[in-house]
């Protein structure tokens, strides 16, 4: 197998890691946030690994990674939404505080 | 038969950029810089994708990338209680078990990727404006509905998004 | 070579547009001006405030630089004039510019000052504004050259300029083009009047200097975009294209700057407003036009 492919995958391993470490360990849902946008970025390097060294001629691959992006962007357009929601009724996004939503 | 190119070279590179403004994310204190800090961790992608020689997607991502992380930036600012990282507050909580999750996850990742049987790789992509049009004919063309259901669902979100963020409108009592 | 040349031509084209403000700004057609200005400002002390975040501090006007040298990159000023073709090029003048963004915010955090800090936020609220009046335009431009390469564009209006084909798309890309350069009435994050300055206010020295350069090689940089995309680049009767192109981008630079001379500057609600209440519609509008257009006659 060719080193490039194992260096892409390795990339993307190690951003899925450091944004689980993110969501899991910050308090703050920005932050939370940011940890995801992490998450999902080792995906799309993976997606562009594959689509480049795997299956070159089919397109699949690229749309997949537009896909991927949405639905980051989805998650901002929504998190930020959620956030400006809590900001108002509670004052504060840190999920310490959110023990309410516990069943 | 490992062949180190100058291709690898830079995908290495860029991927060890990207790994490590992604730790600076969550080493700053300053709200800002680790905002900043995301940004140029999916710059780095961005160029990775570049060297991958997937360029379209590459400027895509450098470009979507720039606003949506300096949008993300002013909310920090906005919702953290210690944006400028000055009072040394601590904003995690359940470190160890986060480190050994984040450790072994990637771990394990890595390991599927070293051991999975990929088959052969591809040397030659296709040339950019190649890439580009049959990108375009595969949106719309065969994938032309799932790519309608993203675009439908981003509008979605939006409008569900501002719905939630709008203020409770205080309806005058009518006498 | 032909990156010196390019270049060579940028600074030159700030050169002129600096005459042109402080011709605005003053009264008085000096052509040393800003020669002795940027003298001036090299020999000063370069101050540094209290308690900045210095990477920010010092990148900020670099940034600012690099940003509007690389959106000029993939810009032909003549056939075989540019630095480099990429086959996205019509997206990477995009994804330069969203860098111009990045480098005021980070002019905007780095000094520790409020004037700063309101400067780089105003400009954040401003893109907002502007970033879909640029994108959906040139998504028009493109759709007309079938093609994203900068040349294939300018090729593309052999027979008749953008500017006529879609006059609708050049008012919008011209007015969010005055807005990125942050030009007078979009001049929210260096308001001379009510910031002192902005972005700008804690800057001196060097750092100030290159953030005008910066400032001056983008407003080029935005006239040669324009010039590209809707007034059919190098093409033109009689005198040789490069000279085409330099008349072209002399004049849009001139318009944006005498425009901005007779306008109040603009609130930041009211730009959101129009931009999104008026400014998305008309591009939609204009991309619908442009796509039956190209279909009937294109």
């Amino acid at each position: 197998m060719s080193p490039d492919l194992l260096t892409a995958l390795i990339v993307g391993a190690g951003l899925f890691g450091i944004g689980l470490y993110g969501a899991l360990s910050q308090t703050n849902l920005v932050m939370i946030m940011m940890g995801v946008e992490l998450i999902l970025a080792g995906a799309l390097v993976n997606l562009v690994a594959f689509w480049r060294f795997l299956h070159p001629e089919s397109y699949a691959g690229q749309m997949f990674v537009l896909i991927v992006m949405t639905v980051m962007a989805v998650e901002m357009a929504v998190g930020f939404g959620v956030a400006i929601a809590r900001f108002r009724a509670r004052g504060s996004v840190e999920m310490e505080e959110a023990r309410e939503l516990k069943g | 038969m490992a062949v180190i190119t100058l291709q690898t070279f830079f995908i290495a590179l860029f991927g060890i950029a990207a790994l490590w403004f992604g730790v600076v994310v969550f080493r700053t204190s300053s709200m800002m810089r680790s905002a900043l800090a995301l940004l140029f961790s999916q710059t780095a992608l961005g160029a990775m994708f570049l060297a991958m020689q997937a360029e379209f997607l590459g400027v895509l991502q450098i470009m979507m990338m720039a606003t949506e992380m300096s949008i993300m930036a002013i909310f920090m600012v906005m919702f953290m209680m210690d944006p400028g990282g000055l009072g040394e507050m601590d904003m995690t909580h359940q470190k160890r078990l986060s480190i050994a999750a984040g450790v072994i996850g990637a771990l394990a990742v890595s390991g599927v990727a070293l051991f999975a049987h990929w088959g052969p790789t591809a040397t030659v992509a296709p040339a950019a404006a190649e890439q580009i049009r049959g990108l375009g004919t595969e949106l719309l063309g065969r994938s032309m509905i799932i790519f309608e259901t993203a675009g439908v669902t981003i509008l979605t979100a939006m409008i569900a998004a501002t719905a939630v963020a709008m203020p409770v409108l205080q309806r005058k009592k009518t006498s | 070579m032909r990156i010196a040349v390019v270049l060579g031509f940028l600074f030159a084209g700030a050169y002129l547009v600096a005459v042109l403000e402080a011709r605005l700004a003053t009264g008085r057609l000096r052509l040393a001006a800003p020669g002795w200005a940027a003298m001036a400002l090299l020999g000063r002390e370069s101050v540094v405030p209290r308690q900045p975040d210095r990477l920010f501090f010092e990148t900020a006007p670099a940034l600012l630089l690099i940003a509007a040298l690389l959106a000029a990159a993939v810009l032909p000023l003549a056939p075989g004039l540019f630095i480099t073709n990429l086959a996205t090029g019509a997206l990477f003048v995009n994804a330069a510019l969203a860098y111009v963004l990045v480098a005021l915010l980070m002019a905007g955090w780095g000094p520790d000052g409020a004037y700063a800090l309101i400067g780089g936020w105003r400009f954040l609220g401003q893109l907002i504004a502007y970033s879909m009046l640029i994108v959906m335009p040139i998504t028009a431009v493109a759709m007309r050259a079938e093609s994203l390469l900068t040349t294939d564009i300018v090729a593309s209006q052999t027979g008749l300029w953008n500017i006529l084909y879609q006059p609708l798309g050049f008012v919008l890309f011209f007015i969010a083009a005055m807005g990125v350069a942050f030009l007078p009435p979009f001049d929210l994050p260096s308001a001379e009047g009510e910031l002192a300055g902005g972005v700008t206010s804690e800057y001196t020295g060097v750092r100030l200097a290159v953030f005008r350069l910066g400032r001056l090689v983008l407003v080029i940089t935005l006239s040669a975009a324009t010039v590209v995309f809707y007034l059919g680049g190098w093409l033109g009767p009689v005198l040789p294209p490069w000279a085409w192109s330099a008349v072209k981008i002399l004049a849009v630079s001139a318009t944006m700057l005498l425009i901005g001379h007779y306008l109040p500057r603009i609130r930041e609600a009211h730009l959101l407003a129009w931009c999104w209440k008026l400014g998305i519609p008309l591009a939609l509008l204009n991309i619908f036009i442009v796509g039956v257009m190209v279909l009937v006659w294109p």
